[in-house]
């Protein structure tokens, strides 16, 4: 598989946030990943204490220069996450849309809305927080550019139980004879009582590739990423209620995501969410 | 297995150097890596145009220092190479001694990084840093023959010479010293290059101290590699971690990794070219991903002779 990602994101020394999140797990499915560090932090912030530095609109640019000059500026997949600041995402915007004309094929997997940028997006990745009507939302989600769409959690009551939350994805295609269809799909996904971070980048990156093996078929790259979720998410939980100790709440140090320790369950992932297809 | 390496080098955008060429394998073999990019470059600089940002100094100190107030400065290896700033290496040199003291048992593998070939490339005032200041704290060192001679003033013509100059390494700090690639002649012909390695081995029991010296003669490749030293340090740390006292496995592992991943590469890199033409830095660089399997169970490909064992 020849398959090169832009990931620009985040870095932190210590822990799995952004491109720390991203980049194993890609690579270990097969991915080049070409990563800029948005920023360089010790840690992500919901430690006590974070230091570190930020990469200006301009330093971005500049790695991008680079990359142009040798003219080794073509990639399959982009991929971003969080940021904060206007003029940074506006220089990812302009070299998105300058990648996508390199190469047309280009597909953007962006976690969260870029607003009205919309249009450049394929793959999207939003969190709803609260009950609309969901296909209405897909369906306006759809119409701001993304073929395909994943809202990982929502409010919606699970069949399940309170124990549980629902996700939904939603793929158009476009069959051979011109018709346009949707696939879509619906997730009872166990909640876990604890804050992590890094998981969303996570996800991302998992959907990334679990898209690109199955392109037309949402509920089994879904399943998967889901699945894959979850392992990282147990194995971390019960190694972090280790450390803590009995009836101890674990810090944020202690619940950084078991990434390394979970590489088998990435590579291959036992299923363990059956997702539904809804229409 | 729990192992936490803390790497200080750098991080490019594409291509496998530094921090990008040595995280992976840590990785994908288990270990927990920490990683402070010391600069951020678009690619490395053989290609024909790089760009990006350095990190100064006092930028590295911060980095440091949130990990300290955090209370999570606690690491089992320390993993440096390529470095051109003075005054960054005597930070970083700070930073592993207080780890050390944090943690005393904290082992320092060390890539001198200073030059290849009889040419310097990096500022000549980093070589008295890496003399008073580097080596002493460094447990495992990967000089190649240039750099070890640099080190120790000494010239390396014979294997005699090699034995030698690993000793004068030894008395400097670090138990365990790798060299690389030699000039000196193979056994096995001008296709071969020889690599030697040595390591103290103190026995607890009755507090003697043996050493065992090995030597390797490693397939030569027609083309010009980067970043293989920095996947050679880091698979050193990972093999002498799996085998702490037996270096010949150690080094068996590595080298046969390094042959599988170069293999790779330059099939692929002369696939890219295309008949009778020259790879590019950007065709040649690591076949890292790909290799994934080879890294984590290497099939042994050359095999280290062990030199004479002696006794002090």
């Amino acid at each position: 598989m020849e398959c090169r990602v832009l990931s620009i994101q985040s870095h932190v020394v210590r822990g799995y946030v952004g491109n720390k999140s991203a980049s194993f797990p890609l690579q270990l499915l097969g991915f080049e990943v070409d990563s800029i560090n948005s920023v360089q932090f010790s840690n992500h912030t919901g430690y006590s204490h974070w230091k570190g530095q930020v990469l200006t609109a301009d330093e971005l640019h500049v790695l991008y220069e680079g990359i142009k000059l040798n003219n080794v500026h073509h990639y399959d997949y982009v991929l971003t996450g969080y940021t904060r600041d206007t003029s940074f995402l506006e220089m990812v915007v302009d070299i998105v849309q300058e990648l996508k004309r390199a190469n047309p094929n280009l597909v953007y997997v962006c976690d969260p809305v870029l607003g009205d940028h919309g249009s450049m997006v394929r793959l999207l990745i939003i969190r709803v927080p609260c009950c609309m009507c969901v296909h209405a939302v897909m369906d306006l989600l759809h119409a701001m550019g993304p073929d395909t769409v994943v809202i990982t959690s929502s409010d919606l009551p699970s069949r399940l139980g309170d124990r549980f939350l629902v996700s939904l994805g939603s793929q158009r295609h476009v069959r051979p004879d011109g018709s346009r269809t949707t696939q879509r799909v619906r997730l009872e996904v166990p909640k876990v009582d604890a804050v992590f971070v890094g998981t969303g980048d996570l996800f991302a990156a998992m959907l990334l590739a679990w898209t690109h093996h199955y392109p037309t078929d949402l509920k089994t790259a879904c399943e998967k990423t889901f699945s894959v979720m979850h392992h990282v998410i147990q194995r971390t939980i019960s190694y972090a209620h280790e450390l803590a100790g009995p009836g101890r709440r674990p810090s944020p140090p202690q619940l950084e995501l078991r990434m390394v320790q979970s590489k088998a369950d990435i590579e291959d992932p036992a299923i363990v969410t059956e997702a539904t297809v809804i229409s | 297995m729990e192992c936490r390496v803390l790497s200080i080098q750098s991080h490019v955008v594409r291509g496998y150097v530094g921090n990008k060429s040595a995280t992976f394998p840590l990785q994908v073999l288990g270990f927990e890596v920490d990683s402070i990019n010391s600069v951020q470059f678009s690619n490395h600089t053989g290609y024909g145009h790089w760009k990006g940002q350095v990190l100064t100094a006092e930028e590295l100190n911060v980095l440091y220092e949130g990990i300290k107030l955090n209370n999570v400065n606690h690491y089992d290896y320390i993993l440096t190479g390529y470095s051109r700033d003075i005054s960054f290496l005597v930070t970083v040199v700070d930073i592993i001694k207080e780890l050390k003291k944090a943690n005393p048992s904290l082992v320092y593998v060390c890539d001198p990084v200073m030059g290849d070939q009889g040419a310097m490339y990096v500022p000549e005032n980093l070589l008295p840093v890496y003399k008073n200041k580097v080596v002493p704290l460094a447990d495992i060192l990967t000089p190649n023959q240039f750099e070890a001679e640099l080190l120790t003033g000494r010239k390396i013509n014979t294997e005699e010479d090699a034995i030698e100059v690993m000793d004068l390494l030894h008395k400097m700090g670090p138990e365990t010293v790798v060299l690389t690639s030699t000039d000196l002649p193979s056994k096995q012909g001008d296709q071969f290059l020889v690599a030697l390695g040595s390591q103290k081995i103190s026995k607890v029991s009755d507090g003697t101290n043996t050493d065992q010296k090995i030597c390797m003669d490693i397939p030569k490749v027609d083309a010009v590699f980067v970043g293989t030293g920095d996947l050679f340090a880091a698979l050193m740390l990972a093999w002498t971690h799996q085998h702490p006292k037996d270096l010949k496995t150690a080094c068996e592992k590595t080298v046969s990794v390094m042959h599988h991943v170069i293999k790779r590469t330059i099939t692929y890199a002369n696939e890219m070219a295309g008949p009778g033409k020259r790879p590019t830095p950007a065709q040649l660089e690591l076949r890292m991903v790909q290799s994934k399997a080879d890294i984590e169970n290497p099939a042994i490909v050359v095999e280290a002779k062990v030199l004479q064992k002696s006794s002090q």
